[in-house]
């Protein structure tokens, strides 16, 4: 909403400066964006001017030369703008004026030498107009500075969405007014009525009252159809708005004053004088204003006659009744309609206007008699319009001004503010509530003092206490208010500890040596689909599954074993091409692009992503985790799942470095190293690695985590957490990476609720402990985790730890074979142990190995 | 007898003579245990030979020579303890001299990682809080329609939803949500007063991106609902917020606004962390920056949930952790949050 300084003065007393009237309204909550100063770099070179001759150019087909008297004398001036002609007054830039970026100097074109420049509304500031040279009143001295006539100061608030009334002069003046404790001046539409009354020569019939409260009309008749004022112009440029003819500036100037949207029909062409308001029906279609043809439906409001519609009511009008050069009667609307109707047409039809903006935020239906005699008695003064006594006024339920009992004390019980109840009084009597003291006795036991508060029928967004507490504060002021420390009780333990187990989890992957990334949650099937070595219908399952509590449903776990001897692994089945549309994912209706159109199954997509981003600018490798969630779809209509998961990706070597070690790229067994590393942090001790098989991952290289808990039958439960593995190489072709990348995701909750509860504390052993070493020789395919475990499984209580040291093979190990060496660490809790003891339990281990994997002491 | 007996004092002089003669050449601990055991040593020690033959003297002789054999014997061991000093103290010179490395070649420590910002920033935020005793919660981000607007008093084709371009997944009933208002609702709905929290978390607005708008960000939500707790406090709580955040000197302004689940509405500026409220470019010569928005929780908000307006009061401010971020670190451009630049991501 665009406020002419000047236009708001004709209303109330402005004595603070342009900065402090915006800061006063500002604070009250009536925040002005933007001062623009009109006129301020116009300088001395932009003066008033004549154009006294007009020839067209030869050889040009748009260009004119202009003689220009220019007060103090005559120059010539080429101007291609199609709307000037002798006698036009108009603004004249001289040489050295500047016009934007632009100085204005002398030029030679086609034989003519132009010595300035006409301009346009928006050459000059005022507004956007630019399709031709802004004419200026007939009235005009000339050869003045333009400045010395035209500058203003506009002021461009932000309207909020509960402040209809505030999207007028006449609504901002009267917070002026109470805010600066200034008289408000409304203007008095005084005119004669005369001739036939309204009521004999228009019909209106309202059918839907719900969608449309108040109806009035005039009939105004033998206006002449012109241009406007030039007052009346500039006031409407400066508001943002372009001057079209007479008639419909007035009906535009009288909206912006005083806020009620009006329509002027061409009397004549309204068939049978009747106006019919009535809901569209399905499919029914008019051609409004703007020339496009719009499809209706049946919760939208027209204005009708009895042979169609001419108006989409409170929205746009059409050409059939418009009002047009040869235009003598006007049928003025006045109307009221129901905000949420209006809004979810301009919504529907993606038609927001001047006159929709208003009606959707709610106006006073009280609004729409001031409307009509505004505008009537401009039509009377500017266009020669008779208007024709009396108004057609459809208003079935007339609102009633409401009224509620407030008590002042609710300010400083809300606020914390002391206020007295003369101040509240002031406040609310100074925004033309009607304020009144109720007996105490009467209306209230503690004998408070009580207020009947009644309430403007334009602010329709008044409803009660609180909202009187806003009113009052708004005009003694925010900045009144003390700043106290709440001592209210604090609230019980919530035992949710998910946000200081999320930072405790990033600082372990930070110390970690990685960095933390935070992709978009949105992204496209096909950017997740690329995770897929193969596509089809069962790989793509991956991407939606979870862990559950039954163990491993929904996970694709196979060991590689498994897979070997299996017939339709995963690799070899789904020939079929897969249609990236069919893999279930939470999706946006309505799309930024479509790499944006639903939201993410992992977060590994938007890692890799990252990989590929910066390996382009970054030598050294890299090393990234993210925290965030997935989005499993559930049923239509329900909320997705939303899992916490945190992903991690490493791609190349730690570090630019020169110790060899770091700068190795990574291997797999780093990947694991820092999930490990986060489980010990974490203090989960129960947990297992598995060669698994997924279809982002080499299947040589990828191990499903679970983590374990006491099961019901005395054993123990596995529950998946995740996979980790290097990337499969037809994945990370697609991602031109330098090096190979490796990946992992883990199901948070999965991780948390594998936490022990409370930490349990051993006492530590004072007796000596055995060490022993251990070096076997197993078949390659022997997994290390089994025969850690067979190990740990026989040596028993007495075996307090089991360290793999080394790994090897290479002569003189067979082929086919490996050897693992082990350090064991024998401590009884009790007693010292005997050498006896810690050799029969190695023996007996030695032998179980034999047994288990036919694994032999190595020589 | 005497000659004999002289003789071989003499020898043993020549051999003490000799043996220390052969010491003073002595360059290595290897050198020196060859020498101890020609000399010393306990068996066949030229020293030892010597020895065997004192039984063969005559009882006058004995004493002279086993006399003389310890006084070369200690002479020769105290030598030979002094040289293997020498030697050790050489040895371990010359060690520490090979030893000596370029301290300033750089270490092999791993290369730290560094949390994102916004991470950092709501750590931040939630600390303060938590210390005036909020507890953080979390919420959906796929929300219905009635969470994040009917709830909060933004009816369906109330004009405030303008202020809130959204994500429709199912249009009219599930969104993305558009702020962390809706968890006022869910925590309000699932306990009773007193409540404090902070809802961290993302939003998502349909909105074009540029420089200082994003599709998603973040928001940090507060809610504080007692039977005593006033405007007031809700002023006092982001006026510490903002000192603790921005500097000890930080000034808060309450202005006027509008929010459709908050009456009274206050949008809260702080004095420019740039020029101090003198005027400058960030604060484009306003002095005042925006921080958040904030009110006391609505009537219709409080009734909508099931408590009583008339006994419980409450505050809700909701501010945008990139907004505070960028404010924070003088970071001009919002996309640099989700381009995970490492580049842009090391420096926190």
């Amino acid at each position: 909403m665009r406020v002419p300084l000047s236009w708001l003065k004709e209303y109330v007393e402005i004595t603070q400066s342009p900065q402090e009237l915006a800061h006063t309204l500002t604070m009250a909550g009536l925040e002005v964006e933007t001062l623009d100063y009109i006129g301020a770099d116009w300088g001395d070179q932009i003066i008033t001017a004549q154009i006294t001759h007009l020839e067209k150019v030869p050889g040009s087909d748009h260009l004119s030369y202009t003689r220009i008297n220019t007060g103090s004398g005559e120059i010539g001036v080429i101007c291609g703008a199609p709307n000037i002609k002798e006698g036009d007054k108009v603004p004249l830039a001289l040489p050295g004026a500047r016009i934007g970026d632009l100085t204005i100097g002398v030029a030679r074109k086609m034989g003519y030498v132009s010595e300035g420049m006409l301009c346009s509304p928006r050459e000059l500031g005022l507004g956007s107009d630019h399709s031709g040279i802004y004419i200026l009143d007939p009235e005009t001295p000339l050869g003045v500075k333009l400045a010395d006539l035209l500058s203003d100061v506009v002021l461009e608030f932000a309207i909020k969405a509960h402040r209809g009334d505030l999207s007028s002069i006449i609504g901002i003046a009267r917070e002026v007014a109470a805010l600066t404790h200034k008289p408000l001046r409304l203007p008095e539409p005084r005119f004669n009525e005369q001739g036939q009354p309204a009521a004999e020569l228009v019909k209106v019939t309202v059918e839907d009252r719900e969608l449309c409260p108040r109806y009035s009309a005039r009939v105004i008749s033998g206006v002449k159809i012109g241009p406007s004022p030039g007052w009346m112009a500039r006031r409407l440029l400066m508001a943002g708005m372009r001057p079209i003819n007479l008639i419909v500036d007035i009906t535009n100037y009288v909206m912006l004053e005083v806020g009620q949207p009006l329509h002027a029909f061409d009397y004549d062409l309204v068939r049978e004088h009747h106006i019919i308001v009535r809901r569209a029906r399905d499919g029914e279609e008019m051609t409004t204003l703007d020339g496009v043809q719009r499809r209706l439906r049946n919760d939208m409001l027209l204005i009708t006659d009895p042979q169609g519609p001419t108006a989409i009511a409170g929205v746009m009008g059409s050409a059939i009744s418009e009002v047009n050069e040869g235009t003598t009667r006007i049928l003025l609307e006045s109307a009221n309609f129901k905000p949420a109707s209006i809004r979810r047409t301009a919504v529907a039809l993606g038609l927001r206007t001047e006159s929709s903006s208003r009606f959707e935020k709610g106006l006073d239906p009280e609004l729409t008699i001031f409307g009509a005699n505004r505008a009537a008695q401009l039509m009377a003064e500017l266009a020669g319009g008779q208007v024709h006594p009396g108004i057609v006024d459809v208003y079935p339920k007339p609102v009633e001004a409401r009224s509620i009992l407030f008590s002042p004390a609710e300010v400083e019980w809300l606020t914390g503010l002391k206020v007295t109840s003369r101040q509240v009084h002031e406040a609310l009597s100074a925004l033309e509530f009607k304020v009144e003291e109720v007996s105490a006795a009467a209306d209230a036991a503690g004998g408070e003092q009580l207020l009947r508060v009644t309430i403007p029928t334009f602010r329709g967004d008044i409803e009660e206490g609180a909202d009187l507490v806003e009113e009052v504060l708004r005009m003694i002021g925010y900045d009144q208010l003390p700043a106290t420390v709440p001592e209210g009780p604090l609230p019980e333990p919530h035992g949710d500890h998910w946000f200081e187990r999320e930072y405790e989890i990033r600082e372990i992957l930070i110390g970690l040596g990685l960095h933390e990334i935070l992709t978009y949650a949105m992204t496209s099937r096909q950017r997740m689909l690329n995770l897929l070595a193969e596509v089809n219908a069962q790989t793509a399952q991956v991407l939606l599954q979870k862990p559950a509590d039954d163990g491993q449903a929904g996970w694709i776990i196979a060991s590689a074993q498994e897979r070997a001897g299996s017939e339709d692994g995963l690799a070899s089945d789904g020939r079929e091409p897969f249609d990236a549309r069919s893999l279930p994912a939470v999706t946006i209706a309505n799309p930024l692009s479509n790499e944006l159109e639903c939201m993410r199954l992992t977060l590994l997509s938007g890692l890799m992503e990252t990989l590929q981003e910066n390996s382009k600018r970054n030598r050294a490798g890299l090393r990234l985790f993210e925290i965030g969630r997935r989005y499993l779809p559930r049923g239509a209509g329900e909320l997705p799942e939303e899992r916490r998961c945190a992903g991690i990706a490493l791609c190349g070597p730690a570090a630019i470095s020169w110790v060899p070690e770091l700068a190795r790229p990574a291997d797999f067994y780093d990947l694991k190293g820092i999930v490990e590393t986060l489980l010990e942090r974490l203090h989960i001790r129960r947990y297992r690695f598995s060669a698994a098989q997924h279809p982002t991952f080499h299947p040589g290289r990828c191990a499903v985590l679970e983590v374990g808990r006491p099961g019901m039958d005395g054993g123990e439960r596995f529950t998946p957490v995740g996979f980790l593995g290097e990337v499969h190489p037809l994945v990370q072709q697609r991602y031109d990476l330098p090096h190979r990348a490796y990946l992992c995701e883990l199901d948070l909750e999965t991780l948390y609720a594998a936490v022990p509860e409370r930490l349990n504390y051993a006492p530590i052993s004072r007796h000596q402990e055995l060490t022993r070493d251990l070096a076997v020789v197993v078949d390659q395919q022997v997994p290390a985790r089994a025969v850690q475990e067979a190990i740990e499984r026989h040596g028993g209580e007495l075996l307090r730890t089991v360290a793999l040291f080394d790994v090897y093979t290479g002569t003189p190990i067979p082929p086919g074979k490996k050897s693992l060496t082990y350090t064991l660490l024998y401590q009884a809790q009790d007693r010292t142990l005997t050498d006896a003891e810690a050799n029969a339990l190695q023996e007996r281990i030695v032998a179980a190995l034999g047994e288990e994997f036919g694994a032999v002491l190595r020589s | 007898m005497i000659e004999q007996l002289d003789a071989l004092l003499a020898q043993l002089d020549a051999l003490q003579e000799r043996a220390l003669r052969e010491l003073e050449a002595i360059n290595s601990l290897a050198e020196l245990e060859d020498w101890d055991v020609r000399y010393l040593g306990r068996h066949r020690g030229e020293l030892k030979n010597f020895s065997t033959l004192i039984p063969k003297l005559g009882k006058a002789e004995r004493p002279v020579i086993g006399q003389k054999i310890n006084a070369v014997k200690e002479k020769l061991e105290s030598a030979l303890e002094t040289r293997r000093q020498e030697l050790r103290d050489r040895e371990l010179r010359e060690a520490l001299e090979r030893e000596r490395l370029d301290v300033t070649l750089p270490g092999r420590a791993l290369p730290a990682g560094h949390m994102h910002p916004i991470s950092r920033t709501i750590l931040e935020v939630a600390r303060i809080f938590t210390r005036m005793g909020f507890q953080v919660v979390q919420g959906p981000e796929v929300e219905t329609d009635y969470y994040n607007f009917q709830a909060l008093n933004i009816p369906v084709d109330h004009p405030a939803r303008d202020m809130q371009d959204t994500f429709w997944v199912v249009p009219g009933e599930i969104l993305l949500r558009t702020q962390t208002s809706p968890m006022q609702i869910r925590v309000m709905q699932a306990t009773r007063p007193p409540v404090r929290v902070i809802v961290p978390g993302k939003v998502f607005r349909h909105e074009a991106i540029d420089a200082s708008h994003e599709a998603m960000f973040h928001q940090i939500e507060g809610l504080l609902v007692d039977e005593r707790c006033t405007m007031a406090d809700l002023k006092g709580s982001l006026a510490r917020f903002a000192r603790e955040m921005f500097g000890e000197d930080r000034r808060v302004r309450f202005r006027g606004s509008y929010f459709p689940f908050t009456e009274p509405s206050a949008e809260v500026d702080i004095d420019c962390i740039l020029c101090k409220g003198s005027g400058c470019r960030l604060c484009k010569y306003s002095g005042w920056l925006e921080i958040l928005g904030s009110g006391m929780v609505h009537p219709r908000v409080l009734r909508e949930v099931g408590y009583d307006p008339r006994k419980y009061r409450g505050y809700a401010f909701g501010m945008g952790v990139e907004r505070i971020a960028m404010l924070k670190y003088a970071i001009g451009e919002i996309r640099l949050f989700s381009g995970n630049d490492l580049r842009f991501l090391r420096q926190f």
